[in-house]
């Protein structure tokens, strides 16, 4: 066989990060280093009550400050936007406040100058009064609170599902998926055991290392927002309804982004900055600071009641849930949160009997939306700290106990969509092998104890959605993708190159992936909810094969055999006498999905695919502190095949520790609404010093049949079972079990003094 | 921040003279606490008087018993002087686990003595060796030098020049710290010099204080055990958002035990 022909496999190469040398050298594009001239910088002024309404906002002597341009409120905003609301699946988020605040750090007026100091100076001289209102902060309460944060809901056209709640008045509930599936309460009234627990997770925030910044440039009859986000399609689409303008007058571009975790899907500051803009003629640029990304969104706190009728032989026969999610002041796309992951709420079980109600509730706090996990990892957390007890009541082995129900292929799961490509049972086979599961442990002595244990979750992806792909190759065989997804660290450039190359007969490097701009790259949903890979991912592959098949043409015209880039290039001389000429390559692909039933919740296609990781952890905990010290962490996903195997081990990683900082420090600590913890000083998240002693991931050797190449998404799947394996692991170690989170030092130790009868008073 | 004058004197007593002169003047050293207040807007001063590179305020060395440090030598120069780390090992082991190395690369033993953070670790080694506080004006003994939360006898034009720290005979530093700023949630510093026992405790209350309780309780008997039978009452003792007060309570008693078993270990000031 001629050499040549033999081409390396792109999928399953391990190419190194396209982009990194350029941002280890700091020579990466970020839009917060963009400087346009005459911009004017925007700080904001923020409320400082939870609830009321605005009786004035006095900016007089913020506008008298030298080097101020002009400090707008909502009014003024309402002069360009007749309706200024915004959000994607409610019309509830008012650009700057309007009427009324609906939680501490709410927007409430802006000072835009030309130097950014000037500005923030100036925002401190602003005044509000205000007619203070009763507040409502917790999820339970709220659900059923006469106080209410939104006189009336108002549902975006967007999803089907919330049309039911337009115009209702006197609730906070956002949104209430229910499930329903055979009788639970005949199971719980005849069952050998019934269990009922409940756990909470709290507020915390995705921090990511480049805070939100976006900049609107106003031309003559369009406008350009530069600007930090996972969704440029929302964002152009958002704008141009607001507006109401074509969508083709709002172009939207991004750069590298510095992180999102989906802290930067749907719109956050754009509508903001995009209105200043318009109100001042000029360019308009604000990027918040570290602090302010606490009041902008974060991951939702949640209640979580759980209650499972299991069989004399440990099986799990019925479960039903209670889910709230405290969804703040806004909806965000929190309730997508509540239905999409609420579904999944039984966990990776057969379970024949099955309730769940999982409901968004507005509260008087900062919003809370889309977070690495999209509200799985709240459910794993209650879920398997319940199977876990359950296990340990039962005196089963918690690992026999999960493979006695666990769901294997083609088992239905409780919303009656069939299992496939999903392989819970070889996660817990690979996890268990790798800690010696069935091998005797050290359990440590004195006041060093020592635990483990494990935990598997599910998630599904939200559908339908739709991805958009261009792939140009030029007269060189080199190729450029048009694509929307955004590569904000977790390597999808690579890993869509891989794909170009893989279909051209190419090389990756050679395939370059160009920044989003909606002026250029086609329409895609978004980079959210690890739907990347699968959707664009067939996008960009169908692109490339439409690429292919009009080179193989041009080969076939010119007289020359298809092999590699080489005969490309040969291809297009031949052709065009020159190098010159491009081949255009599109694709698109929507996802397969059957809406779920109002009244039944069930759906015999759900999801597109399934998500599962799992996690097992080794701790020993300092019983006269309570200091945990993670020993060993093994993090194993189902991510079908792995497109770039060192790409997918650092997502795995990303994700678990990630979520690590979730578990054991992450919390935003409220006082009635007011934030005590605005800062890094006080916030804790991981730093190197906190990284488990030894970690190991694994991507199971799978296929993902429907997916391109046999791949899926892994972005969120490390974050999974981290906390109610953590959870499990202490409980092991020490006898002490915990409800909720963060799983502080304090928190452990205090458990330990009410085990043994002198708990803490405070 | 709001507007300020920034001036670097050449000599100490420029410095004292820019003080005398404008009121509303304020000594910056390594400015790890400063400047983050003066973002806030905490703080207006009229000058800042920058300290941090006067010859006069540097230095460390070992004379007549005691280890002499200059208010301006940063928390790294402490943790790796060979000097600190033959003669008082417990606080070179103390200034590293101050902040980040960020903060240990700028901060100073003057600004943090200075500003008496009642979580700060360095006043838990200047009470419990009864180190002295010299400023351009005189000689304040540790025992008079901290008045409670963010307050000490330093006054108004007054400069810490340099502490002078007795050589104990043994010595070790215990501290439990907060997980995101270093700070100590609880700290607690034992020393026997001269065959008297002090132990001072930094994070659990309102500014650093000596437990007499243990001190009385190890002067009888130099060992952990005599910790572990005190009973500490948390009221008086810090709640915060970070802990509650009888969680602090048990961090006193466990970091007092730890420090003592590492004394009695002869590893050198351990920190947990
Ligand atoms: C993120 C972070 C983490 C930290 N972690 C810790 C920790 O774990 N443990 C800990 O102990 N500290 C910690 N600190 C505080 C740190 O040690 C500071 O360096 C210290 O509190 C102040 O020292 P400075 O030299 O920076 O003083 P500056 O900020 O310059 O000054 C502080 C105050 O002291 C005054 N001052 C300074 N020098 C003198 C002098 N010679 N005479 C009189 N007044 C003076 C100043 O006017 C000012 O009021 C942390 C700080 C940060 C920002």
């Amino acid at each position: 066989m001629d050499a040549k022909v033999i081409k390396e496999e792109q999928i399953g190469r391990s190419v190194p990060r396209m982009e990194g040398a350029a941002k280890v050298t700091g020579r990466a594009e970020y839009i917060h280093n963009i400087r346009l001239p005459g911009v004017l910088h925007g700080k904001m002024f923020r409320s400082r009550i939870a609830h009321g309404r605005i009786v004035s906002i006095d900016t007089s002597a913020a506008r008298a400050v030298a080097g101020v341009h002009s400090v707008v409120t909502g009014e003024d905003i309402q002069r360009l936007i007749a309706e200024p609301y915004y959000g994607p699946a409610f019309h509830d988020q008012p650009v700057l406040a309007l009427h009324k605040v609906r939680y501490v750090g709410e927007p409430v007026a802006v000072v835009l100058a030309t130097d950014p100091h000037v500005a923030e100076y100036a925002a401190g001289l602003i005044t509000a009064q205000y007619e203070e209102l009763p507040a409502v902060f917790n999820e339970v309460e709220a659900a059923t609170s006469p106080i209410h944060v939104h006189d009336e809901l108002k549902p975006a056209i967007t999803f089907p599902d919330l049309k039911h709640l337009k115009g209702k008045r006197g609730t906070n509930i956002a949104l209430d998926y229910k499930l329903r599936r055979g009788d639970v309460e005949a199971q719980f009234a005849s069952a050998a055991h019934v269990f009922e627990h409940e756990f909470h997770t709290q507020h915390i925030m995705h921090t990511p290392f480049e805070p939100f910044v976006a900049l609107a440039e106003p031309m003559d009859d369009s406008i350009t927002i530069h600007t930090s986000t996972q969704m440029p399609a929302y964002v152009r689409l958002e704008i141009a309804r607001l507006l109401g303008w074509p969508e083709n007058k709002v172009k939207v571009r991004t750069a590298w982004l510095g992180g999102g975790f989906g802290a930067k899907v749907y719109v956050k500051i754009e509508p903001m900055v995009v209105a200043l803009a318009l109100l001042a003629r000029r360019p308009v640029k604000m990027s918040l600071t570290m602090e302010e990304q606490f009041y902008v969104i974060g991951k939702h706190a949640t209640t979580f009641r759980i209650k499972s009728a299991v069989t004399a032989d440990g099986r799990i026969s019925a479960r039903k849930c209670e889910v709230f999610w405290n969804g703040g002041a806004y909806a965000d796309i929190g309730p997508r949160v509540s239905q999409k992951s609420g579904f999944t709420s039984t966990g990776p079980y057969r379970i024949e009997h099955a309730q769940i109600d999982s409901a968004e509730i507005y509260t008087n706090l900062p919003p809370a939306g889309a977070f690495r996990g999209f509200g799985i990892p709240q459910l794993v957390w209650a879920y398997e700290s319940h199977t876990d007890i359950i296990a340990r009541a039962l005196n089963i082995d918690p690992l026999e106990f999960r493979r006695r129900n666990i769901l294997r292929e083609g088992d239905e799961h409780p919303t009656g969509t069939a299992m496939r490509d999903a392989e819970f049972e070889e996660v817990l086979v690979r996890i268990s092998a790798r800690m010696g599961w069935d091998q005797p442990f050290d359990r440590g002595t004195g006041t060093k104890r020592r635990g483990r244990g494990i935990a598997i979750g599910v998630k599904a992806s939200i559908a339908p959605t739709t991805s958009f792909a261009l792939v140009n190759v030029s007269a060189d065989g080199s190729a450029v993708l048009f694509c929307n997804t955004i590569d904000m660290g977790q390597g999808s450039n690579t890993s869509m190159a891989q794909l170009v190359a893989q279909v051209l007969g190419t090389s990756s490097e050679r395939v370059r992936v160009t920044q989003a701009d909606t002026d250029v790259t086609p329409f895609d949903m978004g980079t959210l909810g690890s739907r990347s890979m699968f959707h664009m991912g067939h996008a960009v592959r169908l692109a490339a094969e439409h690429a292919r098949e009009q080179l193989e043409a041009l080969c076939a015209e010119t007289g020359i055999e298809y092999q590699d880039e080489h005969s490309i290039a040969q291809a297009f001389r031949k052709k065009f006498g020159m190098q010159a000429g491009n081949i255009f390559g599109v694709g698109h692909y929507t996802s397969r999905y059957q809406p779920a039933d109002h009244d039944t919740g069930m759906s015999k296609e759900i999801t597109p695919f399934w998500m599962i990781g799992g996690t097992g952890i080794e701790l020993e905990v300092d019983t006269e502190t309570g200091h945990v010290t993670i020993l060993r962490m093994v993090n194993v996903v189902d991510a079908g095949r792995a497109v770039n195997p060192r790409v997918v081990d650092t997502q795995i990683s990303g994700a678990a520790l990630m979520q690590m900082g979730a578990t054991l420090s992450e919390e935003m600590v409220f006082n009635e609404g007011e934030l005590t913890n605005p800062s890094l000083a006080f916030y804790k998240i991981p730093g190197m010093r906190d990284m488990p002693v030894a970690i190991e991931n694994e991507a199971l050797e799978a296929e993902t049949r429907s997916g391109p190449f046999g791949a899926k998404g892994v972005g969120e799947s490390g974050t999974f079972g981290v906390s109610p394996a953590i959870a499990n692991a202490i409980d092991d170690a020490i006898g002490v079990r915990l409800y909720s989170l963060p799983l502080t030092p304090e928190a452990i130790y205090r458990g330990i003094c009410a085990a043994r009868g002198e708990p803490l008073v405070d | 921040m709001y507007e300020f004058s920034y001036v670097k004197p050449a000599s100490l007593d420029e410095a004292a003279q820019l003080l005398a002169n404008h009121d509303d003047a304020k000594p910056l050293s390594g400015g790890m606490t400063l400047i983050p207040t003066l973002k806030q807007r905490l703080a207006q001063p009229s000058h800042l008087i920058d300290i941090a590179a006067l010859t006069e305020l540097r230095g460390i060395e070992v004379t007549a018993g005691q280890l002499i440090i200059g208010a301006a030598t940063r928390h790294i120069e402490v943790a790796t002087s060979m000097t600190v780390r033959t003669a008082l090992p417990a606080l070179a082991a103390l200034a590293s686990t101050i902040g980040d190395p960020q903060v240990r690369n700028r901060g100073t033993l003057g600004g943090s003595v200075a500003n008496n953070d009642p979580n700060a670790d360095y006043p838990a080694a200047v009470l419990a060796l009864g180190a002295t506080v010299h400023t351009q004006r005189r000689a304040i003994a540790a025992d008079d030098f901290f008045q409670g939360v963010f307050t000490t006898a330093i006054e108004e034009g007054e400069l810490i020049t340099r502490i002078a720290f007795p050589l104990p005979t043994r010595a070790a530093y215990a501290k439990f710290p907060h997980p995101a700023s270093g700070f100590a949630m609880t700290g607690v510093f034992v020393a026997e010099t001269g065959g008297r026992v002090r132990v001072a405790v930094t994070g659990a209350g309102p500014g650093v204080f000596r437990w007499r309780e243990a001190e009385a309780a190890l002067a009888d008997r130099f060992a952990a055990e005599s910790i572990e039978a005190l009973v500490v009452d948390p009221s008086g003792l810090n709640a915060d958002i970070h802990a509650p007060a009888e969680y602090r309570a048990n961090l006193m008693k466990v970091l007092a035990s730890r420090a003592l078993r590492a004394i009695l270990n002869s590893s050198e000031g351990a920190v947990a």
